[in-house]
């Protein structure tokens, strides 16, 4: 049994040291691993970096995250990976990573994801420069993630992105805006893998669960969804078990 | 003359863009004389920031804040994925 922590859009500053660390002080008599799915920061500068490496680093679980839009606000994104990853933060984007937890792998390869949309209402990779740089963009990280998820041999595979991978966990946003929420590339990369759960957050009015075309269970972990400090998922469930949390 | 709609799409650009905001999950709606906005931040000082600045912007709006600040304690409960 492997049990995920997992929560984003924490948005970290100054302001915000010390709200999570009594919650996140409590991890390891309940989960074996803690994900972030983006936007850790409110701008993406260094000292929101430090602030969130104070806050969410230095637990005795290990730390993995993606970075989200905001975390790319000031065009200080390396600097930002520095700051976590000398923190002990693993920072993934397009990349994967295997933790060894109870005799079992669990291998998590992830991504910060992009726009584009979804069936019915998806930009198309023609017309102007711009609109092809967006695509483009979109598929060269989606190509990306499903190369790092069919890269890593693991008992259970996560996918963590900060964009949606489906229109499912969108619910509760306006229509309008959800192809700068999600893209349908993200879903197809995450089926192309024997993927286990997929996490991400970016849509705060969105809606908590759904899965790919392919099967495989989404959660949108984005903070005011799920309204707690992190939820925790249960995989390699030896029996069914949906008590509390034994603390 | 900024029109009903217009002033909404500025208010939640402003929101966006603000350096002291950065909040893309509030909504902006109209209601009669006021504004009201809704949606969750991660501390107080962020929501009564959000206040100051459009009351700052559009001195002759009157703001009706529901803005929430979202909870942060442990959970209780454990999703077993199958």
């Amino acid at each position: 049994m492997i049990r995920i922590a997992a929560v984003g859009d924490v948005h970290v500053d100054k302001d915000v040291v010390g709200r999570y660390r009594p919650a996140l002080e409590e991890l390891p008599d309940r989960a074996d691993a803690l994900l972030v799915a983006g936007d850790l920061t409110r701008h993406g500068t260094v000292e929101e970096a430090r602030c969130f490496a104070e806050e969410f680093g230095g637990l005795s679980v290990p730390v993995v995250v993606v970075l989200g839009n905001h975390d790319h606000q000031s065009d200080l994104q390396d600097d930002v990976t520095s700051v976590l990853t000398d923190t002990g933060i693993t920072v993934l984007e397009c990349s994967a990573t295997v933790l060894e937890i109870n005799g079992h792998r669990l291998g998590i390869a992830g991504a910060k994801g992009f726009g584009g949309g979804f069936a019915g209402a998806c930009a198309s990779n023609f017309g102007e420069r711009e609109m092809k740089d967006f695509v483009g963009h979109t598929e060269e990280i989606a190509g990306r993630l499903g190369e790092a998820l069919r890269s890593v041999e693991a008992d259970a595979l996560v996918a963590l992105t900060h964009y949606a991978p489906i229109p499912e966990t969108l619910a509760g946003e306006p229509l309008e805006i959800y192809a700068f929420l999600g893209c349908y590339q993200l879903g197809q990369a995450i089926d192309t893998a024997p993927t286990s759960l997929a996490l991400h957050g970016h849509a705060h009015h969105g809606s908590e669960r759904g899965r790919t075309p392919g099967g495989v269970p989404v959660r949108n972990v984005a903070h005011p969804v799920i309204k707690q400090a992190y939820n925790v998922y249960q995989l390699l469930s030896e029996s069914v078990d949906a008590d509390l949390v034994s603390v | 003359m900024t029109s009903q709609i217009d002033l909404e799409a500025e208010i939640q650009r402003l929101l966006t863009e603000h350096d002291r905001i950065a909040e893309q999950g509030i909504t902006v709606h109209r209601r009669e004389n006021a504004v009201v906005l809704g949606g969750e931040v991660e501390s107080a000082q962020r929501r009564d920031e959000i206040c100051r600045q459009i009351t700052a912007r559009y001195p002759e709006i009157e703001i009706t804040c529901d803005i929430g600040i979202t909870r942060a304690q442990a959970p209780s409960e454990v999703e077993e994925i199958s």
